[in-house]
């Protein structure tokens, strides 16, 4: 807590919060840039987890509740888990209107579903295919008799009494949300709507959600994935949001909530209760944006972040000030079309389990998750992960881990350590752990190669930033491994996403196909510019029309380009109004990052172009607030032996501790520096700076 | 101190620097995928992963693999060993491009490159890529010629040719081959992709080499061979010692629909597998053929994922294994014999023999039985497409839809629907709306196919089905399969084989005329409307043992309709679509009795599926238990129910009912002529215990004898465990 001034200001004040599956994290600033960070156990109907968070929020900023809550003029809030839990228990029953002769559209899944969720050698296991069901019984999806072809030409004209029939069976099966998803809506939403204002009529009570709007991409399986589970969403989303206001502004907020997005950035909340799918995997997404902030803080436009958890590793990439966005995502074993911020991900965190099979040492993917949890948390864990690993090298503080008051026990960490990895290894219980973590580190910078090098971009001319209970301590050994000269930890390391909620511009996007094709040596006609035109116009109007205070916003465009044949296509910046030289500049544009990406001469224009779809993304700049206000100085706890390189010469390392560490402040490695739920750890060689900001500077020496 | 100052364990010894290249290798294999599947324009590639990508040792033999074709893991290392059998001269840089199924490709289409990754002068491995070209040239598109009857007729041959040479691309070898396609803009897009994959790998691996010493980066490549092998024959030590015979057929070779046989073998001893194709038919005349490289791809494309499960994939998986087959056969076929459609035909049929005959070892193992697996897919019914597409440029398409065939059924559970076949890890098919806007296709339907599944105490997953026609005024379809008239989709223990392949053509609004197996090519116009349906998978146990309720579920779900429930599976419904109670006991007593001709109200009900077997008995099937008769000192063969089928000996079939059998009629109406269906079944109680379909003119034959002291030792160890 750095309350160093009596008397803050009474307006202005931020709050960030972001629903985790443990935790419900809260960053508070107030108007002078003060900032808090609290946590609050994370409560089965999610909004009471927010509000007592909101509630520590106030004790821990020495104010009266309601008096907190009439400064807050802005309240950022992530529910990516809440959303999660709701999607996968509590659904609303729903049904899925198609066309005639692809009602078996989920159902098949491109063959991909069988597949979906298995990782390495599952993958080779087929008799663990084929678990996950589709989004929505084959009982509940109804065919209806229409078809429209790619041109959005109809073929078949709809058949109202069938789409009644049809309508008719989901009632009688007592449905609460349809989605509609017909072939080629995207080129001709004609049927969908006529297919939505019968729902409407014969099931008035029902969240109705249709593919053309929710996801107008080609592709009817993720398409409809989308749709389905967008209305399956959709009325608890609207019931969670109205508690979720009703009970802040029984509190005295006034502040509209603003949600954070997949996509990055937030929106009114509004938004999200016609569009809760887009929200899905939001909470990652707001710790690479919070990445992004940073980044512009630091004056640094290629950011790398990454958030270890207890199960996951998640990196995300900034590029050029943007975060790389993906537009396909798969959630609960579906493909999802939703503008997603990139998030690379693999099944490595604290909680990882570490295993001898066959002589080989391998970490994760199993998790010991929250419970039973690490060998070294007492709750009847047995199998060893890299907390008790990081515990037995020195690492971790027994007496000092998180904020839940556990005392970790090493003896016990150690014992599984000895008996699971070193026995069979022939090593003694330090060289064992030291093992965990090399192979631990290792895989992520694996993942960490995947998104820089992998996509031609080279990590030292990347910002690491280091969040998560466990990214802190081991980004020095990835840095050694990437050649890169250090890394960044901010305080709210361990609540990045709240961090984000409270920070992120507002941001939305839309889409829709703009299909051209032009074949070998053919130039873009007027009649292919008018097709681009006409969907950069189109798109601009969509995302403009769901941001508040529109003439503040600014909008870029670009469109998806591939070579003909591809599936793969490049997003390339376009402007507004493009005419035929932009659309000329578009494909040289594709090119040359096409060969930046692939190598000189990958490019291959004889195959021909497609030029697949155009996207708007409409952005208000959050305003941000200066920083300069004092910290606390590093706090001298001691020190301990700490293994780094060599299991059998600890380094006698020195243990300082702070809560937002004050500018100014140098420190020479070994140490480790204790922030609320993780630990910095700076190797022999490298070196600890402080900013203004608050933020750890590491350098991690040779 | 610093890291380098440190001392520590010597590194050919450190089991963690170990593991680090372990991963890294990994980890550069998949980076190969990603590289090849972001350039290539192939939908074979990029939709469906019909390709390959891997690390070899330097003699060839693969030390990793993507999650991709399994067929396809032997032919790059025969392309190496190629090379190395020839003396050829290599230098860094250089990319070796080929196709020659008499080399080591699968057929031509299957366009192979290597890379010999060269550090300081010395050979440390390879890096390999392949794909499945739609067009390498040839009498007709798609090289694949039902007319042709010599292999010089079908695609370009490309034994083994530098076309990098030292890091230069040789633009006039790269000509010639684009000269060759009908294609030249897809398969110079992926050749592209080609050089950009093995260009990715041989950095990744000399990095890798320079960091941490190519001796230990060849170690650890070793010795992740050599741990395969060491799981997989410590997993064939846990199956039964003993012979296994399986069979299966393909009809027509695009000149006359005759029957091929594709004949297995099994001889499996301790941690030993010996394959033997020797009673297989002579080559055929035309295209069905494969090479023995083809032969070699059939083996490990069934072999890898039925044996190889939690174990990393590499050649290990394949060292205990020898293959025995003359020279000349349809699966070991040489010059002339044509084999442009080997991957689909021979090879495939190679895989159900040796699917079926490795199952039937994991169904008697107690360990395993509950993941033995009935035949899935039993084969993958072509489309292609020729012609000009709305922008007057030349097409070429070569349909992945028929992909979603139907899952074998496991032991403990239902197969899955529309999974694919076994030798495709991850499958995956475009869209409908994907398709039509990249081909000139237009979809009437695309669904599940009721009824395709074999029916059974598992059910194998239904296949899929589509109905299709073109969206320009003409254009040129090839059309052809096998498993028209042979139910490929073997069951297992008693269940039924998936449904056969139907394929028909509706000309302009007309009837549809039923296509047969190999159509060949025909022209079509937006007026006629192509419909297939693709097989089923094969179900596990008699389909009478079947839960009534999931009979119930499978019918709300509509694949599997009430007419099947009553006549396959014995269970009829209710007016409000319940299931009828007394069905389920005397509608299915009626079934039993009809098998075995007697009346049924004389007739014992089995005793459940589930009942437990003696102590020291050991079930092979559902309802077939070997057991050691106290009083004869003989092991015997024993249903469930008691009757004895034979003594001293696995030959079961001895004393079972034999019975002639009508398969329901997606899987049996269409059956060839040289076909016949016998059903075996327990003498007293009527349960189903094996289907056979065979040459009408042989008696089946004993398809298990085990070893019954490998069977008592395997029994005892699994229940000290």
């Amino acid at each position: 807590m750095r309350n160093s001034d009596p008397t803050p200001a009474t307006t202005g004040w931020t709050i960030g919060t972001d629903v985790g599956g443990t935790f419900t994290d809260l960053w508070l600033r107030s108007q002078d840039g003060q900032s808090w960070v609290c946590k609050s156990p994370t409560t089965s109907d999610v909004v009471t987890g927010v509000v007592n968070a909101v509630h520590l929020a106030a004790q821990t900023a020495g104010l009266d509740v309601a008096d907190l809550c009439s400064r807050v003029t802005r309240f950022g809030h992530g529910t990516t888990v809440g959303l999660n839990a709701l999607l996968t228990g509590r659904a609303v029953r729903t049904g899925l209107l198609t066309t005639r002769g692809f009602g078996d559209v989920l159902e098949i899944g491109r063959l991909r579903r069988g597949t979906a969720g298995l990782t390495g050698l599952e993958l080779g296991d087929y008799h663990l295919r084929g678990q996950i069901p589709p989004l929505v019984p084959r009982t509940l999806v109804q065919e209806v008799d229409e078809r429209i072809d790619t041109d959005g030409v109809i073929r078949t004209p709809l058949d109202l009494v069938s789409a009644g029939e049809a309508i008719g069976r989901l009632a009688d099966a007592g449905v609460e949300a349809v989605g509609i998803c017909l072939l080629w809506a995207t080129e001709n939403p004609y049927h969908e709507i006529a297919v939505a204002s019968l729902v409407r009529e014969l099931l008035p009570d029902a969240f109705v959600s249709v593919s053309h709007e929710i996801a107008p991409s080609v592709g009817e399986y993720a398409r409809a994935s989308t749709t389905v589970a967008n209305a399956a969403l959709g009325p608890i989303a609207g019931h969670y949001l109205t508690r979720l206001e009703a009970e802040l502004a029984a509190l005295g907020m006034t502040a509209p909530i603003m949600m954070t997005t997949s996509a990055g950035g937030v929106v009114p909340a509004s938004t999200v209760t016609q569009r809760p799918v887009n929200g899905l995997l939001s909470g990652p997404a707001s710790c690479v944006v919070a990445g992004q902030k940073l980044g512009q803080a630091l004056g640094t436009s290629h950011v790398l972040t990454m958030d270890v958890g207890g199960t996951s590793f998640d990196v995300g990439v900034v590029v050029d000030g943007a975060p790389l966005i993906s537009e396909q995502v798969t959630f609960g074993g579906a493909d999802m079309r939703v503008p997603s911020v990139d998030i690379a991900s693999i099944g490595a965190g604290g909680g990882s389990i570490a295993a001898v099979d066959g002589g080989v040492l391998t970490v994760g993917p199993r998790s010991a998750g929250a419970a039973p949890g690490p060998v070294c948390y007492g709750k009847g864990g047995t199998q060893p992960t890299t907390t008790d690993a990081d515990l037995v090298l020195g690492v971790l503080d027994p007496e000092a881990f998180g904020s839940g008051g556990i005392v970790l026990d090493r003896a016990a960490a150690e014992d599984a350590i000895q008996n699971t990895i070193g026995m069979p290894l022939g090593l003694d219980a330090m060289a064992a752990a030291r093992a965990i973590r090399v192979v631990f580190d290792s895989a992520m910078a694996d993942l960490l190669r995947a998104v820089t090098i992998e996509r031609g971009h080279d990590p030292r001319e990347f910002t690491l930033i280091a969040g998560g209970g466990s990214g802190p301590s081991h980004a020095w050994a990835l840095c050694r491994e990437l050649g890169l000269d250090g890394f960044v930890v901010p305080p709210t390391a361990t609540a990045q996403s709240a961090y984000g909620a409270g920070t992120s511009d507002l941001k939305t996007t839309a889409s829709r196909t703009s299909y051209v094709r032009l074949p070998s040596g053919v130039e873009p006609s007027p009649n292919d510019v008018a097709t681009i035109a006409a969907a950069v116009a189109d798109t601009k109007r969509r995302a403009l029309a769901e941001m508040p205070g529109a003439d503040l916003s600014a909008v870029t465009f670009s469109a998806s380009v591939r070579y003909h044949g591809q599936a793969h296509h490049l997003d390339v910046a376009l402007p507004d109004a493009p005419d035929l030289s932009a659309v000329a500049d578009l494909l040289r544009l594709f090119e040359k990052e096409y060969e930046q990406l692939y190598g000189k001469g990958a490019g291959f224009r004889e195959a021909g172009f497609e030029i697949l779809s155009v996207r708007a993304v409409a952005t208000r700049e959050a305003t941000t607030v200066d920083a300069g206000v004092q910290g606390e100085p590093f706090t001298r706890l001691g020190s301990r032996p700490v293994v780094f390189d060599d299991p059998a010469r600890p380094d006698d390392t020195g243990v300082f501790a702070c809560r937002w560490p004050a500018a100014g402040q140098d420190l020479e490695g070994p140490c480790l520096v204790q922030l609320p739920g993780c630990v910095v750890v700076i190797p022999p060689g490298g070196r600890a700076t402080t900013d203004d900001l608050g933020l750890i500077h590491v350098t991690v020496g040779a | 101190m610093t890291a380098t100052s440190v001392s520590t364990p010597t590194l050919t010894d450190d089991p963690v620097v170990r593991q680090v290249i372990r991963s890294r290798l990994v980890a550069i294999t998949d980076q190969m995928r990603l590289a090849l599947q972001s350039v290539s324009g192939s939908p074979t590639v990029t939709e469906a992963s019909d390709f390959f990508t891997g690390i070899y040792l330097p003699d060839g033999e693969f030390v990793t693999m993507g999650h991709q074709v399994t067929f396809e893991a032997p032919p790059v290392g025969s392309l190496i060993r190629h090379l190395l059998a020839n003396g050829t001269q290599l230098k860094d840089g250089d990319r070796i491009i080929g196709n020659d199924p008499f080399v080591g490709a699968l057929h031509q289409n299957d366009v192979q490159m290597c890379a010999p990754l060269i550090v300081d002068g010395e050979l440390v491995g390879w890096a390999g890529v392949m794909a499945h070209e739609t067009d390498m040239g040839g009498m007709d598109f798609a090289s694949w010629s039902p007319k042709a009857t010599e292999v010089w007729q079908e695609g370009l041959r490309i034994p083994a040719v530098k076309l990098v040479d030292g890091g230069e691309l040789r633009q006039d070898v790269l000509d010639m081959l684009l000269a060759a396609t009908r294609l030249p803009a897809q398969v110079g897009l992926d050749i592209r992709a080609f050089i950009a994959t093995l260009n990715v790998a041989s950095e990744r691996l000399t990095d890798l080499c320079h960091r941490y010493g190519s001796a230990l980066v060849l170690s650890v490549m070793g010795s992740m061979v050599d741990d395969a092998e060491t799981q997989v024959r410590a997993r064939l030590r846990e199956l039964p010692d003993g012979v296994v015979h399986t069979r299966d057929f393909l009809e027509h070779d695009g000149h006359n629909n005759v029957l091929y046989a594709i004949d297995c073998v099994l001889t499996k001893t301790g941690d030993r597998l010996t394959f033997d194709f020797s009673g297989s038919s002579p080559q055929a005349r035309g295209f069905v053929n494969c090479s023995r490289a083809g032969l070699a791809g059939g083996v490990a494309g069934a072999l890898i994922p039925t044996l190889g499960f939690g174990i990393p994939w590499n050649d290990g998986l394949l060292r205990p294994v020898d293959v025995v087959a003359p020279d000349g056969l349809v699966c070991t076929a040489v010059p002339p014999a044509p084999v442009g459609s080997a991957t689909v035909e021979a090879v495939w049929v190679v895989s159900n023999v040796v699917s079926a005959a490795l199952n039937r070892l994991l169904l008697a193992s107690p360990k395993y039985s509950h993941r033995a697996q009935a035949v899935s897919s039993g084969t993958m019914a072509t489309f292609n497409l020729s012609g000009l597409d709305r922008h007057g440029q030349l097409f070429g398409l070569h349909l992945m839809d028929p992909l979603a065939g139907g899952f074998g059924a496991f032991g403990d559970h239902d197969g899955q629907d529309a999974a694919g076949p076994i030798n495709a890890p991850c499958p995956s098919i475009a869209d409908v709306e994907t398709n039509e806007q990249k081909n000139p296709l237009f979809y009437h339907y695309r669904r599940l196919a009721p009824d395709s599944g074999g029916a059974g105490r598992r059910r194998g997953g239904v296949g899929a089905e589509v109905g299709l026609t073109i969206s320009v005024p003409e254009a040129e379809a090839l059309v052809m399969t096998h498993g028209v008239e042979v139910p490929n989709s073997a069951g297992l223990g008693g269940g039924l084989p998936g449904g056969t392949i139907r394929q028909g053509l509706a000309k302009d609004g007309g009837a549809p005329r039923n296509l047969g197996p190999k159509p060949g090519a025909f022209p079509m116009t937006p007026d006629d409307l192509f419909h297939v349906t693709w097989q089923g998978g094969g179900g596990i146990g008699d389909p009478l043992d079947r839960d009534p309720f999931l009979v119930l579920e499978d019918v709300r779900r509509g694949v599997v309709t009430e007419e099947a429930a009553r006549t396959t599976y014995g269970v009829a419904l209710t007016a409000t679509g319940d299931v009828e109670p007394s069905s389920a006991a005397y509608g299915r007593r009626k079934l039993r009795a009809a098998r075995l001709g007697v009346d049924a109200d004389s007739l014992a009900d089995p005793v459940p599926v589930e009942t437990e077997v003696p102590d020291g008995a050991i079930r092979l099937s559902d309802r077939l238990v070997a057991i050691h008769d106290a009083d004869s000192g003989d092991w015997q063969l024993r249903t469930l129910d008691g009757a004895v089928l034979s003594s001293g000996s696995t030959r079961w079939r001895e004393g079972a009912h034999r019975f002639a059998m009508s398969l329901p009629t997606t899987v049996g109406d269409s059956l060839h002529d040289e076909l016949a269906v016998t059903g075996w079944a327990c003498p007293l109680t009527g349960a189903l215990l094996a289907v056979d379909v065979h040459s009408r003119d042989e008696d089946p034959f004993h398809d298990i004898e085990l070893d019954f002291e490998s069977l008592t030792a395997l029994n005892r160890r699994d229940q000290q465990s």
